[in-house]
Parts: C-alpha cells; sequence; structure tokens
C-alpha cells in the first residue's frame, strides 16, 4: 500500500513538471499570462460577452467586417485598458475609441480580461513599478518617444485623420504602461525589446509626475503652450495697460 | 499738501518692494514672489510720476523774463554775425565729400560680408549615414531585428554620430507585405523594418508623430503627412518632396545597419539643391 502510494505521488509529481516545463515553452515570446484564469471567471466573462460584444467582436471573437477588429491574441492588457478607461464598449460610432463611463465593474472586467485573453496568446497585464523608476530616465524617454503626440506636458495633441493623442492627465500608472505595451488605436505598440521594464516604469512615473508639474513660471493655463499665454498677455496686459493710458491723459 | 502726501507714501511703498525684491532674490528667489515686487516697485514709481503731473505742476503759460545783454560791444558782435555771415564751403567741394564718406562705408562693409562664413560646399548634400553604419538609438543602444514589434517605432543614428542633427532617422517595423516598394528599393526594407529621415522637407521640423493604423508620418508644424507604404510620398500639406529613405540591410550578427547614405540631400530645399 506503501510503495503504491509513493509510486502514485512519483507519477504525479513527474507529470506536473512535465506540464509545467511544456507549458512555460509556449510563453517566452509572446509574454503570456503566467498562470491561466479560473474557469469561472473564464466562463462568467464569456456570458458577458455574448451579451455585449458579440454585435462587433463576433460570437468567436473574430471580428466583423466593417464593424469591428477579431479579439483574438490582443491579450488581458489590450482588455484591461479598454474597458478600464471607459472606451469599450462604444455607446455610438466613433471616428476613435474615447475615455468615457466605465461600465463594467470591476470583478466583470476581470472576468472579461480572463475570457478574451484565453481566446489565444497575448501581451499580458504589465506589472510596473512607478516608484522604481527614474524620473530623469523618464523625462527622457518621454521627450523622445511620446511627446511629439502627447505634448510635453502630456495635455494631448492632434493627428490627421480627425484622430488625437489624448491628454494623459486622468491615466492610472497602470494604464499608461498597457498602452504603452499595446499600441491602441493609432498610437505605436512599445514591446519589452523596445522599452525594457524599468525604462517603462521610469515613463510611467514621469507621467504621473505631469499630473502635477512644477510650473515654476506661474499659471499652467492648461500646459497649452503659447497660444493661452499670448491671450492673456494681450487682452489682460495690454488691457490693463490701454486703462493706464487712458488715465493718464484725462483731466483731474 | 495731499497730493504731496500721497506721492509720497507711493514712493515709500515702491522703495520697500525693491528692497524686498533684492531680499527674496539674496534668499533664494521665488518666482511669483520676485515678479509681484518688481511690479509694485516699478508701477509706484511709475503712478507717482503721473500723480505728480497731473496734481503738482501748473496749467497754462508762464511768462519768464530774460534779462538782457551784460555788455553793449557783446550786442554789437552779435550784430555783425547777422549781418555779414562768415564764408562756407561751396557746394563742388561738398559734393566731393559726399563721394569720400560713401565710398568709405562701402569699404567698410567689406568685413561684415566676409564673416557670413564658409561656403556649405557638399555639406548639405550628405549626412552622417555611412555604407554599413549601424543603428543606434538615442541612448546609444544598438537596433536588433528583434527591438522593435510591428506597427514600433524608434528615432535612430548613425552608431558613432548620435548628435548629429541631419542623420535624425525614423525607424519603422511595418508587417509583412504591407510595404509597397518603389523601383530600385526592394532591398531596402528587411524584414519590415523601414527608415525615412526624420527632418521633414518642408521647412525641416521633425517628423516624429506615426500613426501606426494609417501608416504615415505627421509633421506638426505644418501638418504634411507622408505615406510610410508608399516611400513617404506627401498626402496633404505643404511638402512637395517624399521623406529621403534609408536602405537598410540585416548584418551577420543580427543588427541593423545602412547600406549606404540617403540617395538625396535630407531636409529643406535650397537654391542648388538638384
Amino acid at each position: 500500500m506503501r510503495a503504491r502510494a509513493a509510486a502514485v505521488a512519483a507519477a504525479l509529481a513527474v507529470g506536473s513538471l512535465a506540464v509545467g516545463v511544456l507549458s512555460s515553452g509556449g510563453g517566452a515570446a509572446a509574454a503570456t499570462a503566467s498562470q491561466p484564469a479560473p474557469s469561472s471567471d473564464v466562463e462568467a466573462g464569456r456570458q458577458l460577452y455574448l451579451v455585449a460584444c458579440t454585435t462587433c467582436h463576433g460570437g468567436d471573437g473574430a471580428g466583423v467586417t466593417d464593424r469591428g477588429p477579431s479579439l483574438i491574441g490582443v491579450g488581458a492588457a489590450s482588455v484591461d485598458f479598454y474597458l478600464s478607461t471607459g472606451r469599450m464598449p462604444l455607446d455610438r460610432p466613433r471616428t476613435q475609441a474615447e475615455r468615457k463611463r466605465v461600465d463594467y465593474s470591476a470583478t466583470q472586467i476581470r472576468q472579461l480580461v480572463a475570457y478574451v485573453a484565453s481566446l489565444a496568446p497575448g501581451p499580458a497585464i504589465p506589472k510596473i513599478d512607478p516608484a522604481t523608476g527614474d524620473l530623469a530616465e523618464g523625462l527622457r524617454l518621454y521627450a523622445n518617444n511620446c511627446a511629439p503626440c502627447h505634448s510635453s506636458a502630456a495635455a494631448g495633441g492632434a493627428l490627421g485623420h480627425a484622430v488625437y493623442a489624448p491628454p494623459l492627465n486622468r491615466a492610472t500608472p497602470l494604464q499608461v504602461a498597457e498602452a504603452v505595451r499595446i499600441g491602441p488605436g493609432a498610437m505605436p505598440v512599445f514591446g519589452p525589446d523596445t522599452l525594457d521594464d524599468h525604462q517603462l516604469a521610469s515613463i510611467v512615473r514621469y507621467v504621473g509626475y505631469l499630473h502635477h508639474p512644477d510650473d515654476r513660471g506661474g499659471l499652467g493655463l492648461g500646459h497649452l503652450g503659447p497660444i493661452p499665454e499670448g491671450f492673456v498677455a494681450w487682452v489682460v496686459g495690454l488691457g490693463a495697460m490701454l486703462v493706464a493710458v487712458r488715465w493718464i491723459g484725462t483731466k483731474e | 499738501m495731499l497730493g504731496e502726501r500721497r506721492i509720497g507714501a507711493l514712493l515709500i511703498v515702491s522703495t520697500l518692494a525693491a528692497l524686498g525684491l533684492a531680499g527674496v532674490y539674496i534668499a533664494g528667489g521665488q518666482p511669483q514672489a520676485e515678479g509681484a515686487l518688481l511690479g509694485v516697485a516699478l508701477g509706484g514709481i511709475g503712478i507717482a510720476l503721473i500723480l505728480w503731473a497731473r496734481s503738482l505742476t501748473s496749467e497754462g503759460t508762464v511768462v519768464g523774463d530774460r534779462g538782457s545783454l551784460a555788455h553793449d560791444e557783446d550786442a554789437a558782435a552779435v550784430e555783425e554775425r547777422i549781418e555779414h555771415p562768415p564764408a562756407e564751403p561751396g557746394r563742388r567741394g561738398v559734393l566731393k565729400l559726399f563721394w569720400a564718406a560713401g565710398g568709405a562705408l562701402a569699404l567698410s562693409a567689406v568685413f561684415p560680408v566676409r564673416s557670413l562664413g564658409p561656403a556649405p560646399g557638399k555639406s548639405l548634400l550628405r549626412t552622417a549615414w555611412r555604407r554599413g553604419s549601424r543603428l543606434v538609438d538615442v541612448n546609444g543602444r544598438l537596433i536588433r531585428v528583434e527591438t522593435l514589434q510591428v506597427g514600433g517605432t524608434l528615432t535612430v543614428f548613425p552608431e558613432n554620430a548620435v548628435n548629429a542633427g541631419d542623420s535624425a532617422t525614423v525607424l519603422i517595423r511595418l508587417g509583412a507585405d504591407q510595404n509597397k516598394p518603389r523601383p530600385g528599393r526592394q532591398d531596402w526594407a528587411p524584414q519590415g523594418y523601414i527608415a525615412y529621415s526624420k527632418i521633414c522637407p518642408h521647412v525641416g521640423c521633425p517628423v516624429g508623430l506615426y500613426q501606426a493604423d494609417t501608416h504615415e508620418l505627421l509633421c506638426p508644424c505644418h501638418q504634411s503627412t507622408f505615406d510610410v507604404l508608399d516611400g513617404a510620398r506627401p498626402r496633404f500639406g505643404p511638402a512637395t518632396r517624399s521623406l529621403p529613405q534609408l536602405p537598410l540591410a540585416v548584418d551577420n550578427q543580427g543588427y541593423l545597419i545602412a547600406q549606404d547614405d540617403f540617395d538625396e540631400p535630407v531636409g529643406p530645399g535650397f537654391w542648388n539643391r538638384d
């Protein structure tokens, strides 16, 4: 009896080791989730998906022509980004999915993430701690890679075809990291081989700093640059000077 | 008088503000406080001057009496000068002086013209890219085949010239079969990697905005838009020439290299460009 129990235990150990080796081999390049979500989450996510997502993304997640793209292989990071920022589900036809009211609870988002991630391997939700990032390095990386579209103070900017790079003042650190890793919409994608995790943490930390930058020169005026500043100079400054000139010229 | 007291008080306040400004500056400085104190100091002097002009100076004409000349000899000398003025240079002489002055001015202009600097020669026709230059990013890291994912982009430079302003290049990775190379450029974009000069051919701004879904490079200054899949041909905006393309290759260690320099001058046009 003891020997048989020992043999079963040994077989189980060898078997699970084999499964562990085989399943870890496929995840290296695509950075899949290290542990599959509980099947209850996947099933609950599938029920939510069938209710709200199939019209545009198809019953199987493969997309519908001229309505919605395929979700096969987009990964947990994409789903979490789009749902937690409220970009999805769309409320009306739009040129660009925009941040709006979040329609799902955190539990529902987790379940939908689990279901879509289970369709095929894709980018996992990044684990980035901004406190480990270097603020000065984040400034340099942000200025080189992000500022052309999002502007130097993360106030956003216009692109072509009625699309724009949004301001980043409402993005959480996780959402910033997810967007960098998936490249949503018009945004290019910066994978782990382009910007490693430490560089990404630095960028996330710097974007967090930009939520309340040190405005040395005075009022930030939306950090939009010379146009609002010129407006203040011409209207307020020149207006005050005109009033003063009028006062100088009037008789006592 | 009330007016004098008011002006005096203003000037005292202005003096205190100026001293305060010096104190804030010595203590390390604070831009908003410094600005406010400077405004009070200057404004105090200005308003005091205006109040002085309005209330303290009198209105109307004031006649001052000019005393008579001291001696009669001085009066006679003045009368003589008025009636018989001394001789002056004739018109001919003055014209010669004009020529001399104009000529001297032209001569002196030779020196600033000389300091306009050396002629650019061929320096506008070439960048720092050479055959075999390895691509590096702004931190000096070498670019390998796996560095960019499909849909990714980075700004790259030649390996030994990271600060070369004319060599800034946009590196983009396209998916397989997305690129439609121009004739003669079939091997310029290995494994989806394609590179264009970052300097806009309109006025020279860095074309740093890459729209990954429409595969277009956008210049932020005047919104020239270039189609990355068609040799960066301008599709919108004031640019009339495509972005020059850098021919790429992969060396036997997996690093991205340039096959050669750009095949045309980068940046805006100049009068002897072609």
